[in-house]
């Protein structure tokens, strides 16, 4: 375990401390306790342990190959564990999704040709004991106008947005997202997660899967980096980039000063480049307010982590 | 599950093959079969035999559209889909038995309107009330059959097994050709044919004999089998999908 790097921070939240032996409490939406999953010699998920408390919107972040759909398969049910178990609120997942607790959405596929949009919305809101109106279904989807069309007709994006409202109609506690904006453009993605916040704002617990960076950064309360089937790292993304110390803070110095400055507050290297001097630091606030204490402020520039890098960092630890 | 089935419904009504195979073509070739090239006293007799065929014919293309579908939903994740829904598997492989029961109708009630309006059959109250639901009830071996198939194959394996399974099962069991013409082994082989005994249940009532008991054995023991064989496929899929 030494190269895996885990915080349990979860913006104010006090569950997810948990040893992910399956405690199942009442507050917790998903417990997986140290879960594998082998397919012949691949080792899709390999030990990964994760509790998500109820009302947390969860991004499952993690390149192609790491195991992010299997997990899902393997909370949905749909996938048995070779062993370690899954818990989703409170018990099996079959259990969850009987009850109409639990819905997913498939990064793609599961549309029928010969239906209309509002046929199959209306279908599988009867399914479910106590659905959302199919009308509002339509609306938080943005598909009020789509309702009379014939699934097989529908862009990639419209057809994203029916995956979606399939997956909230019957107003499930816990909805999972594989990959849900993969076949959208920029605008498209936007509208989509408007939809999804609203719906979380409804107290409802979200896990989606991702590969964009800025998804996780942006819509989620707290990001689990997956690499090679178990957990790199877990926090908010504020949390996950200082984590790997990637604020640069540069200024105009003589490359005599690097030493001196590599030795303030948070910083973890200095560079001398061009008649600067590059600093990576774990702090920005502090190693800029420590170089103003030192008069050495001169054309600063502070370019905060991309998640991206950390991103990379982080995977590429054990790479 | 009655959404499903009425979901199923709507599907295959939007479907132009089912159309096709499933009413217009039995319809058709009833009516040609009876008209082209038969006369006089034949004729009557050929529009009630062909009939029966006509009606058991389309109704198995119906049951194996019905059931190789199946592989369809699977390739589109469809089967998937429902199986993250709070429909319970077993009432997804029940809805599409019941989808199949309803969408043969369309080809025995077809073909026996054809006939009682269009060739002149005339029957006892009793012989119809008999025939139809002998040729509704009858069909559900060839439901269950091609339920296995769509659970066990994929898209296209299963469009061609569906062919050749629906041709073969038309030809050795009569349906297309009096079992009278063909070659003593290929009758008794065609006597041991679940096509055979579904069709020559309801033919007996309506040229006014009693229906012989070792061909309901043999169409029983069909029943059973493909049931099984529908039961075990649907399971394994469900392990798989």
């Amino acid at each position: 375990m030494t190269s895996t790097t885990s915080t349990t921070g979860t913006t104010g939240t006090a569950h997810a401390a948990g040893t992910g032996k399956g405690a199942g409490t009442a507050g917790t939406a998903v417990s997986l306790g140290d879960l594998t999953k082998h397919f012949g010699a691949v080792r899709a998920v390999d030990g990964l342990s994760l509790d998500i408390p109820v009302g947390q919107t969860v991004a499952l972040l993690g390149r192609n190959g790491a195991g992010k759909s299997t997990t899902i398969g393997l909370l949905l049910g749909l996938l048995t564990p070779t062993s370690g178990s899954v818990r989703v609120l409170g018990g099996a997942p079959e259990a969850a999704i009987r009850a109409g607790r639990l819905a997913a959405m498939p990064q793609e596929g599961g549309l029928v040709p010969r239906t209309t949009v509002g046929e199959l919305v209306g279908f599988v809101s009867r399914t479910y004991r106590a659905p959302l109106p199919v009308p509002e279904v339509l609306a938080t989807a943005g598909l009020e106008e789509l309702a009379g069309r014939r699934v097989e007709r529908l862009s990639g994006g419209q057809a994203q947005r029916l995956r979606f409202a399939l997956a909230l109609a019957g107003d499930p506690e816990l909805i999972l997202l594989d990959e849900p904006t993969a076949a959208l453009d920029v605008r498209a993605r936007r509208e989509f997660w408007e939809s999804m916040r609203a719906f979380a704002a409804r107290g409802r617990t979200v896990l989606f899967s991702t590969h964009y960076l800025e998804e996780a950064d942006e819509y989620a309360d707290r990001v689990v980096v997956i690499d090679k089937g178990r957990v790199a790292a877990d926090g908010t993304s504020r949390e996950i980039k200082r984590l790997v110390s990637l604020t640069t803070v540069s200024v105009t110095a003589d490359p005599g000063q690097a030493a001196r400055l590599e030795r303030l507050p948070g910083v973890t290297s200095a560079r001398a480049r061009d008649g600067r001097v590059h600093l990576r630091t774990r702090d920005g606030d502090a190693t800029v307010t420590a170089l103003a204490g030192m008069g050495a402020v001169r054309d600063i520039e502070v370019a905060p982590a991309a998640l991206e890098d950390a991103f990379i960092a982080l995977t590429e630890v054990d790479a | 599950m009655l959404a499903y089935i009425r979901l199923e419904i709507v599907r295959i009504l939007r479907d132009p093959a089912y159309v096709i195979m499933g009413f217009v073509m039995p319809v058709t070739m009833y009516l040609l079969f009876t008209n082209l090239g038969v006369t006089g006293a034949d004729r009557v007799s050929a529009a009630v035999y062909v009939m029966v065929s006509m009606a058991a014919f389309g109704a198995i293309g119906s049951a194996f559209n019905n059931g190789t579908g199946i592989a369809e939903d699977r390739t589109a994740g469809w089967l998937r889909m429902l199986r993250t829904t709070p429909l319970a598997p077993a009432r997804v492989v029940t809805g599409k038995a019941v989808t199949g029961m309803l969408v043969v109708l369309p080809a025995i009630c077809g073909v026996s309107l054809a006939g009682a309006l269009l060739n002149g059959v005339r029957l006892q109250a009793w012989q119809w009330a008999s025939i139809v639901p002998l040729l509704w009830v009858g069909s559900l071996p060839f439901i269950l059959l091609a339920l296995a198939f769509g659970y066990f194959f994929s898209g296209q394996t299963a469009t061609v097994l569906n062919i050749a399974a629906n041709l073969g099962l038309a030809v050795v069991g009569g349906l297309w050709m009096p079992v009278e013409g063909f070659p003593a082994w290929m009758r008794t082989l065609s006597g041991w044919t679940p096509s055979f005994g579904y069709a020559d249940l309801p033919r007996r009532v309506a040229f006014g004999q009693a229906p012989d008991a070792g061909t309901a054995l043999i169409l029983a023991g069909w029943l059973v089998a493909f049931g099984v064989l529908a039961l075990y496929a649907y399971r394994r899929a469900g392990r798989l999908a």
